[in-house]
């Protein structure tokens, strides 16, 4: 790998930025019932389907860390985050049928189910239980799912562009 | 019997020449049937430019408004004193504006990001005020921004008081627009439309701020009874908060 790959391989990690940004900023058009999609699925998806299980995993992992310094309480989305990127990056290594639009879609679906039960499932052994919690995690998943298919090929889109040598 | 003949008129002559007294008889029973329609109407109409104009309902508005404020300040000032002598928790530090610059709606947290941080004075567990009251409490503080825990936030708890009552209770954020009240006595006289205020006997928050208004009383919860509190500061609309600092020396 040259000089010149690392740098671009760096820049489009740095997109990753992005995600807590965009989960600050979480624009009011794009809610649903005062609910925001989940970025970190959104950007996760097609960095571990060009970069494999391992990769998949630490950079959730970081992105979790980066995300949960954002949020009051002890609850944490890394492991599912981490478990997420290493699944997706398993799929990725096996077939590129994973990159249509409906499986984008359909994998964007339950990464936002796995990582909104995760918080729901923490949040229930604390006791703080929120009222609307399913309400929160249906809506979520609906908008993530929805956005996938435009997000997720945009970001495989420009990756591919910059990094020739993937995959 | 004769002189009399002369004076004697016809009832159609007296009709045909005496009729405008005849109307005017007739006005007045109207008038006084009516009590007083028209006759009102007209004087109110005439008497229009010297009616009492709106600058003097102002000025009796702009005057009760400052013996509000200057009665609300003395006893400010009295409520201090006194309770320095009872050596009772001041009411906290300097108040300091802060704006807000991020309401993420990750969903699951009911939080707001403010622009201002430790480097300003601002420290985990501060009050965070709105026009309208407590908002909640920051959670952590960065150099330059800070993040509050909404008083709906799941994991809120906070101890308040109904002053009416004299009831004790824990605020406890549901995720929802609405905390509950969960009160620690069974038997309670609370009703719905109560003021909630901070105790004045708590440590971590100021004494006696406003919290809201009791919405509706659930009183077949065991152990103790539950009330839905709506919140009096409208978090949505809210671009800048007042951030009280701790007073130095009460350390949570």
């Amino acid at each position: 790998m040259t000089d010149l790959e690392l740098w671009r391989r760096a820049w489009c990690l740095a997109t990753g930025l992005l995600v807590p940004l965009l989960a600050l900023v979480s624009p009011g058009w794009l809610q649903l019932s005062a609910t925001g999609p989940a970025w970190a699925v959104l950007w996760l998806l097609p960095w571990a389907l060009i970069d494999g299980p391992w990769s998949g995993a630490l950079v959730g992992a970081a992105l979790a860390l980066l995300l949960d310094a954002l949020h009051p309480g002890a609850v944490s989305q890394l492991p599912a985050l981490a478990l997420l990127g290493w699944w997706w990056g398993r799929l990725g290594r096996r077939s590129v049928v994973m990159e249509r639009s409906l499986s984008l879609g359909l994998l964007a679906l339950v990464g936002a189910l796995v990582l909104g039960g995760s918080v729901l499932l923490q949040l229930w052994f604390r006791g703080e239980w929120p009222l609307s919690g399913l309400q929160v995690l249906w809506a979520q998943t609906l908008l993530t799912a929805l956005l996938a298919p435009l997000v997720c090929s945009l970001w495989l889109l420009i990756w591919r562009q910059q990094l020739p040598g993937v995959r | 019997m004769q002189a009399g003949r002369g004076f004697r008129v016809s009832p159609l002559r007296l009709l045909l020449t005496g009729w405008p007294w005849i109307v005017l008889g007739l006005l007045l029973v109207a008038v006084r049937l009516s009590k007083g329609a028209g006759f009102s109407d007209a004087y109110a109409l005439l008497s229009r430019p010297f009616w009492p104009g709106s600058a003097q309902s102002d000025w009796l508005r702009s005057a009760q408004r400052l013996d509000q404020q200057s009665r609300l300040r003395q006893l400010e000032a009295d409520n201090v004193r006194l309770r320095q002598l009872l050596a009772l928790q001041q009411r906290g530090g300097d108040l300091l504006p802060a704006p807000v610059i991020a309401r993420p709606a990750m969903g699951w947290w009911q939080q707001l990001v403010l622009g201002k941080g430790a480097w300003q004075g601002v420290h985990s567990g501060d009050v965070v005020l709105a026009p309208g009251g407590l908002l909640g409490r920051i959670a952590s503080a960065t150099p330059s921004t800070s993040v509050v825990q909404l008083l709906t936030d799941s994991g809120s708890r906070v101890g308040v008081w109904v002053p009416r009552t004299g009831e004790h209770g824990l605020l406890v954020g549901l995720g929802t627009e609405r905390p509950a009240l969960r009160f620690l006595d069974r038997d309670i006289r609370v009703r719905p439309g109560d003021l909630v205020t901070t105790s004045p006997a708590s440590t971590l928050l100021p004494p006696n701020l406003t919290v809201g208004v009791v919405q509706r009383l659930d009183e077949q919860v065991m152990p103790a009874p539950e009330a839905l509190v709506q919140l009096s500061a409208p978090v949505a609309a809210v671009d800048w908060v007042q951030v009280r600092s701790r007073p130095p020396g009460s350390q949570p």
